[in-house]
């Protein structure tokens, strides 16, 4: 069997200062080339575990970490974060803070820099990402200038430029509008698929879990509750109200149908998956 | 608003001179203005700022801004100084008489104080030029660069460049703050006394405080997620070369800076 690319083995961790554990016993694996979902409500445990993911923690938060996260093959309490940044590339909620340099180019380019890579190379790099998340021509402009989507690309590019084989989108699109929302996770499906890239995303929000992801890990009060495939976890409609995590729209009228004796053929996730149910059940209809 | 230190594109021959050029200028003009003991030497150094600020062909309206911001301090030197600097040569004579203990003398306005005044004002509007001159007309990362090349580890240039990022951002924050004390009703920063102003600011400043200290958290995370400090040999994509209009303007500079504190001492 693959090895997971990313291994969570009984982990615990809390912060400094603090006795609660914001993890706790968390076992689970991540393959390569999977687009997974990490669901859960607010303070749920999702941005630690994602800082889990390059090391930062415990690196940079300190805190005390119990078990063992390993990224490909790697235990990230002994890997460097810097050495991490080139597994791992990390996208987090708020544009303003990751991007801190006054042109798109500079934003892309300050990760290579930082490694010592060739302005060659760097410069190579940086067209790629730039073209990839559709922001070429936009090299001189100032990233305070860009829209909020443009900020959250620049940030998957400016991740990207680090050629990682992880990229962890912490909340990326929480303060998009739907129009900005669909032009990030566009991209980052396409670098799925097109690139066979590991993508992980955590989330509140289950319409994007079911459009997007193959598998979803559901975290509550720092614990895994469960895990499964988008539409296993959004069948079980009283776990998610456990959680105060919405389902999409489509599935909370699924289950209203089934609750009253209505299923639809296949329990749906997304529109069209309902759209499909609801015409084979009209065509099974006989006509009046 | 533009901040006063933020970059301004150009393509004046003071946009264009190497950063290390421009550094080596701001220190000498720094430690110039705070040797000059002369009003006319201050004067005439003021002057070239000024003739330097047109060649960098920055806008006015900034000039402006800051000497409106410096004239409060200005008139409060210049109540200090007159009351207190000890001349010789009145030109109010005390109100309290000179023979009357501790406070005898006081409201006397001297010359010598007058002078005092003008000279720390002229010195103080030189100084708010200098450093403007170079940042308003150089972008941060290649004064950062710069500065790396002059020698500074470059964790040191870029917390500089990263302060110098944040200004902006933190007076847009002010502003929110405002905005919302606004909206419930608050109008001391309109309408207020100054000792209302003056209690009105730790409500400002708390939530300003802890949203900086949150937002250093965020960009340390994500400086960390991008290998900052990965490398002892970083690399740049962009490059500075001293050019010989550099050598001249670093060379033009020296010698001014010598010939303003030779005049300082030669000239009575």
């Amino acid at each position: 069997m693959q090895e997971p690319l990313i291994a969570f083995r009984q982990v615990s961790y809390r912060y400094p200062r603090t006795r609660h554990y914001a993890l706790k016993r968390l076992e689970f694996g991540i393959r390569r080339g999977e687009f997974v979902a990490i669901l859960g409500e607010n303070g749920a445990g999702k941005s630690t575990l994602c800082q889990m993911l390059n090391g930062v923690i415990p690196h940079t938060r300190g805190g005390r970490l119990r078990g063992r996260v390993l990224v490909d093959g790697l235990d990230t309490r002994q890997g460097e974060v810097a050495q991490l940044a080139q597994k791992v590339g990390i996208v987090l909620d708020d544009p303003e803070t990751q991007l801190f340099t006054t042109s798109v180019l500079n934003e892309v380019a300050f990760g290579p820099e930082n490694l010592g890579i060739e302005p060659d190379e760097i410069l190579r790099r940086a067209r790629w990402a730039l073209d990839v998340v559709r922001l070429g021509g936009y090299e001189d402009h100032p990233p305070s200038a860009l829209s909020g989507g443009q900020k959250q690309r620049l940030a998957i590019a400016a991740a990207l430029a680090m050629m990682p084989d992880i990229l962890v989108l912490d909340e990326a699109t929480s303060q998009l509008d739907p129009v900005g929302t669909v032009e990030v996770l566009s991209i980052v499906q396409k670098l799925n698929h097109n690139q066979a890239m590991t993508i992980i995303m955590a989330t509140d929000k289950g319409e994007q879990v079911a459009r997007f992801c193959d598998r979803v890990l559901v975290l509550h009060r720092g614990e895994l509750l469960a895990e499964g495939t988008p539409r296993q976890v959004f069948a079980d409609q009283d776990l998610l109200a456990r959680i105060t995590i919405r389902s999409p729209q489509v599935s909370q009228l699924a289950a209203y149908l089934q609750r009253h004796g209505r299923p639809l053929p296949e329990f749906p996730i997304t529109l069209d998956e309902a759209r499909r149910g609801i015409e084979q059940i009209v065509g099974e209809q006989p006509e009046a | 608003m533009s901040p006063m230190i933020q970059y301004v594109p150009g393509d004046s021959f003071f946009h264009r001179l190497d950063p290390r050029a421009k550094i080596v200028f701001m220190l000498l003009m720094t430690t110039i203005v705070f040797v000059i003991q002369r009003i006319w030497i201050a004067a005439a150094v003021w002057l070239s700022l000024l003739a330097l600020w047109r060649v960098a062909r920055l806008p006015f309206s900034t000039l402006k801004q800051m000497s409106k911001a410096l004239l409060g301090i200005t008139l409060f030197l210049f109540v200090v100084q007159a009351l207190f600097y000890p001349g010789q040569t009145s030109l109010i004579y005390p109100i309290i008489p000179e023979t009357v203990p501790i406070i005898g003398g006081v409201g006397r306005i001297t010359l010598e104080g007058i002078l005092f005044a003008v000279l720390i004002a002229l010195r103080l509007f030189a100084m708010v030029l200098i450093l403007p001159l170079v940042s308003l007309t150089t972008p941060v990362q290649l004064l950062a660069l710069g500065l790396v090349r002059l020698g500074l580890p470059y964790s040191l240039t870029y917390a500089m460049t990263t302060a110098i990022n944040l200004i902006p951002v933190l007076q847009d924050e002010a502003n929110v703050i405002v905005d919302a004390q606004r909206l419930r009703a608050m109008q001391v920063f309109e309408k207020g006394r100054f000792w209302e102003k003056l209690r009105a600011y730790p409500p400002l400043v708390t939530p300003l405080v802890i949203g900086a200290m949150r937002r250093a958290q965020l960009i340390a995370v994500a400086m960390d997620s991008r290998a900052f400090g990965a490398s002892k040999h970083r690399t740049y994509i962009q490059d500075i070369r001293m050019r010989l209009s550099d050598w001249v303007f670093m060379g033009a500079t020296v010698l001014y800076a010598a010939l303003v504190v030779a005049a300082g001492w030669l000239i009575p």
